[in-house]
């Protein structure tokens, strides 16, 4: 067996679209096909089986004979027996096909349907109407008139949902007796179900086949599971310390109020007149090329411009330059950037990093609080880190220090939540894990985004406000 | 004339005061800047302190501006672009000393009398004048008038740390003090605390001492193991290298970047975590050798304790100042004439580790630097917490400086006392340390110990950890390094 899809483009009855499918499977892999809920894992392990119409592109090399099990097959095949009720005469009670009928179509093996049956404890069902079984005994059926069809490629798709932990067992035991002879793909939600013959995993988002990973490959395996744990778990952003709260600010009042603001270097203007407000619970992307003055602008807001001083300038309730502290600004910002990151080289453990967000220092000074260890806790649970508590900060790899410093921005809930170029050096994965984090963020909380990034790919949802600077020729100044 | 302040005191006061050193909690700053708000504060001088200082105190709310003499203004010197460009007002003394209710001294020591004579006649009556160091009250014996207070603010680092640290959320140790002859109102501690919390000072400790001891403290620490011994050091074991055939950019590296690389270690675990780095026998041997430097040293080390004490020192600097600096110019030309510092680092790669074994010679230097230092200053009347601030932590933080740029980098960045007194200890310790270098090979500096057997005497190595471990710079510092551990957790 050797299935080839290049560029492929189907569509499922206008209701959903797999777009530029690249995928190559042979008979000595297993596969996984992962994803979130709609992101579209189980129409591409359905196009192995025949489903679904090409728009473009080409699929070669599918075996004749493929087991399909999955709840859609289950559902039709339950909506046909329904239909067939419908047809019958009124006045004659519709028994519906018994299940022995459905688990042998006609050519599969007697002998090993009786085996299976026994093994899935179903001897008692046989001669019941399919259509009046339960859910899981459908479920059941389904497998095994798929296992005993001798297929050339076995399709399950969430083949262990709503098993009991006695068949599910028993299942996965069977299964691996098969891997010599059958190719499997399997669409399966949770890591921790993975199958241990399982030899690669597809990783699908929003239609598209994002990732295939040779599980061998450990890092890009971790970081896989950590994506998916981010864009499948319910965990919602963790609160925050009522103590360290940040004063509430007048909801009248903008976030951010910017009037003629002027920046110069070296008598050099690089920002000219500009007025900018930023609202509550307005989202904003800023972008501009290099040398546009796009730091220069975040680092006005933030008051580690020294020229916030001679400007108009009122951030927070506070006008710039009237008595007030930096600590007392950046108490509303979460603030995360490359620069951050590489100024940020110390041993501190991940979880006293996040809680530096609480004081905004770079390092941790102060006692933690139970209270905040706690948050920090969950902040790590969420990211998947939380068997790393303890681990120096500088020993994480780049991403996952990305993915760390944008919790420490967030532990304290900012009104405000500054990303400078979060996605900056990062790879395909990491970024899509940073962007993953960013829309939890964006939809779970009241934090404005402001959101800092040259790369239109990158979009956030949930963005409804642009700024775009553009770079002044010296002469201009 | 100039009038020695200190030695006008009776002997008890003169050891009162030399004593007083205490080291603050956290905990009794809960005022913040309280006593400097609603103030005007003047800066004058926009060097290292001076724009660091500057910036701390505006981003914790205060009201800065700079006032600088009239050169520096015509000519947008270097001070004038760095306050404007950050956004400060900068004036004329008359322009603005007279609206000030703080004015900040952070010109160089050396100008501090005639800038002092041109400003007292412009400041507000009973306003407050500040210094980072007290060498102008305490040796020149400046008189101020009955209606302003004096403090001092001194950050014991390089200007550009109190400036990294405070944006990083922390700060540097800070020592505070109040001119007691000069506090009319009684205002002069909550200021000076008021200003430490706007520097950052507070979250990295506070010491609450005197200006006398401050002066007399600084002034020893800085000439004999932070910048003397380091240049002395430097030049000996550059010139022994190169005469025991060792590659000149080898030699040249290894000292430059040595001192950064022992003294880190020093920075983390004090002079008994620095000699554990080294093997067992190249540990008995530093030890070994810094014994005998501490025999040799100890009278030079002395006598720089009692010139700075009586006056001597500051009275022969003075001289040199009213003699345009002939001496200070002369040794820093003859500096920078020197091998090494003519010699560039050579492009070889050296590691961590290899500094400590085929620097053993420098790790003795260190450590009977640090230990000598501190002994005499305690010997002295002065605090040991003091003596370790003015010792052992700062070592490192000079140590970096020679790793930028070599001696002239260290004596660049260190005021011009420093710098004076730095050639007066290494004028004196380079015929002193002479027959000492005769017998040095390479084995402990240049190529490190050459043992086929590494083992050592029980007895002896259990002697030479027992008695590393017994000197009182280290319970000090197992002391004042963990008030910082506790406050930052990354040193
Ligand atoms: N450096 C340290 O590590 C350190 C640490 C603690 C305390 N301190 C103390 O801080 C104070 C300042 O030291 P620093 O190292 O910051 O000095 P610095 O970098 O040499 O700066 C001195 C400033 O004063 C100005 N200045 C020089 N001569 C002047 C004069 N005659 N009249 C008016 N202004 C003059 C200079 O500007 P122009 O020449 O352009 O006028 C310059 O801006 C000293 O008391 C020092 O002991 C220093």
């Amino acid at each position: 067996m050797n299935i080839h899809l290049d560029n492929l483009t189907v569509n499922f009855d206008d209701r959903f679209q797999l777009d530029e499918i690249n995928w190559q499977l042979n008979s000595s892999q297993h596969w996984v096909v992962t994803g979130a809920n709609g992101s579209g894992k189980s129409a591409l392990a359905a196009i192995l089986a025949g489903a679904g119409e090409n728009l473009s592109g080409s699929i070669e090399g599918l075996p004749a004979k493929v087991g399909l099990v999955s709840f859609e097959a289950q559902a039709e095949l339950i909506e046909a027996e329904l239909k067939k009720d419908d047809a019958d005469i009124m006045d004659v009670i519709a028994e519906g096909t018994p299940v022995h009928e459905i688990l042998n179509p006609g050519d599969s093996n007697q002998q090993l349907i009786d085996e299976l049956v026994e093994k899935f404890q179903l001897q008692s069902l046989v001669d019941r109407a399919f259509r009046k079984l339960s859910t899981g005994e459908s479920r059941k059926v389904m497998l095994i008139r798929a296992l005993a069809s001798e297929p050339d490629l076995l399709v399950l798709d969430e083949p262990f949902d709503g098993l009991d932990a006695h068949t599910l067992e028993m299942l996965q035991q069977y299964l691996a007796t098969l891997i010599e002879t059958v190719p499997m793909v399997m669409v399966l939600n949770r890591f921790d179900e993975f199958p241990d013959f399982i030899t690669h995993i597809a990783y699908v988002d929003n239609g598209r086949l994002q990732h295939r990973i040779d599980r061998s490959d450990t890092k890009a395996y971790n970081e896989l599971y950590q994506l998916l744990h981010l864009k499948t778990t319910d965990l919602a952003v963790p609160t925050t310390d009522p103590e360290t709260a940040i004063p509430t600010l007048d909801p009248t009042q903008p976030l951010v109020r910017l009037s003629s603001l002027n920046i110069t270097y070296d008598g050099h203007k690089i920002i000219d007149s500009l007025d900018w407000t930023i609202e509550r619970n307005q989202h904003w992307q800023l972008s501009g090329p290099n040398g546009s003055g796009k730091t220069g602008l975040l680092s006005i807001i933030t008051g580690d411009h020294p020229q916030c001083y001679v400007n108009d300038i009122f951030v927070f309730g506070f006008k710039r330059g009237s008595g007030e502290s930096i600590w007392q600004i950046k108490q509303f910002i979460g603030y995360v950037s490359t620069a951050l990151q590489w100024e940020y080289k110390v041993g501190t453990g991940l979880r006293n990093v996040i809680i530096s967000g609480f004081y905004d220092s770079i390092g941790l000074y102060t006692k933690a609080t139970d209270r905040q260890k706690q948050i920090a806790d969950e902040w790590l649970a969420l990211l998947g880190m939380s068997d790393r508590a303890d681990t120096p900060f500088n020993k994480l790899s780049y991403g996952d220090q990305r993915l760390l410093l944008i919790a420490r921005a967030m532990v304290k809930h900012p009104p405000l939540l500054i990303l400078d170029e979060p996605c900056l050096g990062l790879d395909d994965m990491n970024r899509q894990l940073v962007l993953a984090l960013i829309e939890k963020i964006c939809a779970g909380s009241e934090t404005s985004v402001l959101y800092v990034n040259h790369h239109p790919e990158d979009k956030i949802k949930g963005i409804e406000n642009y700024l775009a600077l553009e770079k002044r020729e010296p002469d201009n100044s | 004339m100039s009038n020695n302040y200190f030695n006008t005191l009776p002997l008890r006061e003169q050891l009162e005061q030399l004593a007083k050193c205490r080291f603050m909690d956290i905990s009794e700053f809960p005022d913040g800047v309280e006593a400097l708000k609603g103030k005007k504060i003047v800066v004058i001088g926009c060097g290292a302190q001076g724009l660091a200082q500057g910036m701390n105190l505006r981003d914790s709310g205060c009201d800065v501006s700079y006032t600088l003499r009239q050169t520096a203004i015509d000519e947008k010197r270097q001070s004038w672009k760095s306050a404007t460009e950050n956004g400060f007002v900068v004036g004329t003394y008359e322009e603005l000393i007279p609206t000030a209710d703080v004015v900040l001294n952070l010109t160089p020591d050396k100008q501090h009398t005639p800038v002092v004579n041109a400003v007292m006649p412009l400041m507000k009556e009973g306003a407050c004048l500040s210094y980072s160091h007290g060498f102008n009250i305490v040796e020149e014996g400046m008189q101020i008038r009955d209606d302003l207070t004096v403090i001092m603010v001194a950050p014991k680092c390089p200007g550009s740390e109190v400036r990294n640290e405070y944006v990083r959320g922390f700060g540097v140790p800070t020592l505070i003090a109040v001119h007691e002859d000069n506090d009319p109102k009684g205002e002069g501690l909550a200021l000076a605390k008021a200003y430490a919390v706007g520097t950052g000072g507070h979250k990295a400790g506070v010491l609450m001492s005197s200006f006398i001891a401050e002066v007399k403290s600084d002034l020893m620490g800085e000439q004999t193991i932070l910048c003397g011994m380091l240049q002395t050091g430097s030049l000996l074991c550059f010139d022994k290298m190169v005469e025991e055939g060792i590659e000149p950019g080898y030699a040249s590296k290894l000292i430059q970047f040595g001192w950064e690389t022992v003294t880190e270690a020093l920075k983390y675990g004090g002079v008994t975590n620095m000699l554990d780095r080294l093997s067992n026998p190249a540990k008995i041997k530093a030890y070994d050798l810094s014994e005998e430097l501490k025999v040799i040293m100890r009278p030079l080390y002395n006598k720089h304790q009692d010139d700075i004490i009586d006056g001597t020192f500051s009275r022969t600097m003075m001289e040199d100042w009213a003699n345009d600096d002939v001496n200070l110019l002369g040794w820093r030309a003859e500096t920078a004439e020197t091998a090494f510092e003519k010699t560039p680092a050579g492009d070889v790669e050296i590691s961590e580790q290899e500094y400590f074994d085929n620097g053993i010679l420098m790790v003795a230097m260190v450590k009977a630097g640090v230990e000598l230092a501190f002994e005499t200053m305690t010997a002295a009347g002065i605090i040991a917490d003091s003596a370790y601030y003015e010792s052992l932590h700062e070592t490192p933080l000079i140590a970096n400086t020679i790793a930028r740029k070599k001696l002239y980098e260290m004596n660049a960045t260190i005021s011009d006392t420093a710098e004076y007194g730095c050639y007066l200890y290494n004028h004196a310790c380079l015929p002193l340390l002479a027959d000492f270098m005769k017998d040095i090979k390479t084995d402990v500096i240049g190529k490190g110990l050459d043992l086929e057997d590494t083992g050592v005497d029980n007895a002896r190595l259990i002697e030479v950890n027992a008695a590393l471990r017994a000197h009182p710079v280290e319970a000090i510092g197992t002391t004042l390094r963990g008030h910082m551990a506790d406050m930052k957790k990354i040193v």
